[in-house]
């Protein structure tokens, strides 16, 4: 079989797996929304604009309700069992990476266009004219958050406690990531995003970084 | 010479130069005019942080050598080097806010290394949460390696990132006096034995642990 395909052939499996299962979906979706709802009421929506300052909020949310589905991604082949018979497709250990890496990315970015979209309808949300500029720099950014939380997945999917340990070890790696992300934001609605930004560079080196260096470990991450 | 007796001369040198670098820090080197006594918490602080950045990255290429030569040692190594360089992380985290209270006003400021100093505590809190929870696991010393590498690359990007995202910086250059300079120098070199004593010391609890819990036999 060749690579791409097993990429292919995980890809599928898993996506058809979480539209079926629904859980991991619904409670990231659900949580997200739930945390959009308590922001209006802990900020005062009439206030904070998050037209403005407020915009690395919505990162925060983004952040949260993605661990909770992306935390799931290996654990979920534990408890089924299932994890011993993925490791023994006949190709490279990067494949099966790849494969759940996009899988998490299709979802992230799912969740944030719901978010934004949420965003519009309760808090005042106007991207206008920034709505493209919005959508390159949250893209560039989910693909090394999707990169390090699937490789992180991985690391703990055997470890008791590993939802616990999950967030706290997936978090401060990404905070360049997340500075860059609230920053590009905050330019993006303000009109002057440039395809030069440094911010922009940072997350393209980031990203760059990051999916090499899992593609690398991943096979150590796993290994029994 | 075995291990104890290196073990032995590393923690007399660190007693005897830290000795030497207090007296020289209280008695020799003049007080900073603007700053005040509290500079003085430089010849500790600066070190400290010395001694972390070797001591983790020291983790790293250990960590590095684990994945590719599976010995246990190695893992040994890394762990050791990586608590001991997590304590004068932790030392640089308090002491920098007791300087920064007198050479900026407030206790902490969003400073490029200090915020990456605390960002960086913050990864290996959790390196170390990691393996208190899967300790039992067979894996555990893997995803520790893993772990230890990501952070390591990830360093200089947070490093760049908090210094465009931040606006206040420690002095680029700093002018000290030659007795300054010759006390720094003093209690670089012990806060580096004190380290490299405790590290010393770590592996061989470490080795002693290991001997006991797969029974083998004590060494001489």
């Amino acid at each position: 079989m060749s690579y791409l395909r097993v990429v292919a052939l995980i890809f599928t499996k898993d996506f058809k797996e979480e539209l079926r299962r629904k859980e991991n979906v619904l409670s990231a979706l659900l949580f997200a929304f739930l945390s959009l709802v308590l922001f209006a009421f802990a900020l005062d929506p009439t206030r904070v604009d998050l037209n403005q300052t407020g915009s690395g909020l919505l990162w925060l949310i983004v952040l949260f309700a993605g661990s909770l589905f992306m935390g799931a991604s290996f654990r979920k082949e534990m408890e089924n069992g299932t994890l011993q018979a993925l490791l023994l497709t006949p190709t490279d250990r990067s494949a099966i990476f790849l494969g759940k890496f996009l899988v998490n990315l299709v979802f992230l970015l799912f969740l944030e266009a719901l978010l934004l979209f949420f965003a519009f309808l309760l808090l005042n949300f106007r991207p206008g004219p920034a709505l493209g500029p919005l959508a390159l720099s949250w893209i560039a950014v989910t693909v090394g958050y999707a990169a390090l939380g699937t490789l992180f997945s991985a690391l703990i999917a055997n470890v008791h406690g590993g939802q616990v340990i999950y967030p706290i070890l997936l978090f401060p790696v990404l905070i360049p990531l997340f500075i860059a992300a609230a920053t590009l934001t905050q330019d993006a609605l303000a009109g002057t995003l440039t395809l030069g930004s440094q911010w922009l560079r940072l997350v393209a080196l980031f990203d760059t970084l990051f999916v090499t260096a899992s593609l690398f470990l991943f096979e150590y991450a796993v290994e029994e | 010479m075995d291990l104890r007796a290196w073990n032995r001369l590393l923690w007399g040198l660190a007693v005897v130069l830290n000795a030497v670098a207090l007296y020289m820090v209280f008695f020799y080197a003049p007080v900073e005019i603007q700053m005040g006594a509290v500079q003085k918490i430089f010849y500790y602080h600066v070190p400290s942080a010395s001694s972390a950045y070797v001591l983790l990255f020291l983790a790293f290429v250990f960590s590095i050598l684990y994945l590719w030569r599976e010995d246990p040692t190695y893992d040994l190594l890394a762990y050791t080097t990586a608590e001991v360089g997590f304590v004068f992380l932790t030392i640089v985290l308090v002491t920098g806010p007791v300087w920064g209270r007198s050479a900026w006003g407030k206790w902490w400021v969003w400073e490029p290394r200090l915020t990456s100093a605390l960002i960086l505590w913050l990864m290996y809190s959790a390196y170390f949460l990691l393996r208190l929870f899967s300790r039992h696991e067979a894996r555990s010393a893997r995803v520790a390696a893993v772990v230890a590498i990501i952070a390591f690359f990830d360093v200089p990007i947070v490093h760049k990132a908090i210094e465009w995202w931040g606006s206040v910086v420690h002095p680029k250059k700093v002018v000290l006096e030659p007795p300054m300079l010759r006390t720094f120098f003093v209690s670089m070199v012990a806060v580096f034995a004190l380290a490299a004593a405790l590290t010393l010391t770590r592996y061989m609890v470490g080795k002693a642990e290991e001997r006991h819990l797969t029974g083998g036999e004590v060494a001489p």
